[in-house]
């Protein structure tokens, strides 16, 4: 009793642990392309540590060297980044 | 004691043992070294053939193929008597070098496929693509308005913001599609043909 008690103590979180893979995945593949982005337009960053979705290719990014752009694409189509 | 002095015995015994098997690991440097050798004899018939078809500057990267062929099996023939298996390893490695090469000259410049296969690449992320091709086309409206304002000069002036924008789609795609990058690569000389000829880049565009 005391052996299942255990497992499932050790299984579960390890369960909750390895359940959401792939929202991990999209996000680093977001870091990876904003860091791209913002590196494209020349934009001093090094690379994107964290985004927070503002809205569908809005996005606020914040760099290893601490500045923050507001990644997004604007009217006319053009993908443009604000330094906030 | 003589059971602690047996002990320690296996245990230098051990020791001792393991050191004649670091010494034993030399060979396999040396097996690789092996195939330095055998390097010469690889570029020596290319160097041959070439001499013999034609002076043709182009024709030595076509070659290769065809006849790295001949000196693996002959490399393979010389293989048995030393350690076999990194040699194959090696020629395998040589072996793919040469089609890498020759497979970007083979084919032309097909910018369609290019364009497509830039859109379908997953090297590079959704905002990214649309950086590019913003860039790409803020380029080409420079070229347009070369072209149309009549001046009979050159195009050199767009060559370093060319450079610079094939510069970025390779470093963007050099770690994540290298076969693609080198695609692009191999054709940045006939794209930029195609661009700084008025007539070329009328018919695309």
């Amino acid at each position: 009793m005391i052996a299942r008690t255990l497992a499932a103590a050790l299984v579960i979180p390890f369960a909750a642990l390895f359940a959401e893979p792939s929202p991990a995945a999209d996000d680093v593949s977001l870091l990876k392309d904003l860091t791209s982005v913002i590196a494209l337009l020349g934009l001093p960053c090094g690379q994107v540590v964290s985004a927070k979705r503002q809205a569908d290719n809005d996005h606020l990014a914040t760099c290893s060297n601490g500045n923050r752009y507001r990644v997004f694409v604007n009217a006319e189509g053009r993908v443009v980044a604000q330094k906030r | 004691m003589k059971p602690a002095m047996r002990a320690v015995g296996i245990f230098l015994f051990a020791l001792v043992a393991g050191c004649a098997e670091l010494r034993k690991a030399p060979p396999s440097p040396i097996a690789q070294s092996e195939p330095q050798p055998s390097a010469p004899q690889v570029p020596e018939p290319q160097a041959s053939e070439p001499q013999a078809a034609e002076p043709h500057v182009s024709e030595p990267q076509v070659l290769p193929p065809p006849v790295t062929t001949p000196p693996a099996a002959a490399a393979h023939a010389k293989a048995p008597p030393k350690v076999s298996v990194p040699s194959v390893a090696v020629q395998s490695q040589k072996n793919e070098k040469p089609v890498a090469v020759t497979k970007p000259l083979e084919t032309p410049l097909d910018v369609a496929a290019l364009q497509a296969r830039l859109r379908d690449t997953k090297a590079i992320g959704v905002l990214t693509k649309l950086a590019l091709k913003n860039q790409v086309d803020d380029l080409l409206k420079k070229f347009r308005a070369h072209y149309q304002s009549g001046q009979k000069t050159g195009v050199a002036a767009l060559r370093q913001p060319y450079d610079m924008l094939v510069l970025k789609v390779l470093s963007l795609l050099q770690d994540t599609d290298p076969s693609l990058a080198r695609t692009i690569s191999a054709s940045r000389e006939a794209i930029w043909s195609i661009l700084a000829d008025r007539e070329k880049f009328n018919s695309l565009t």
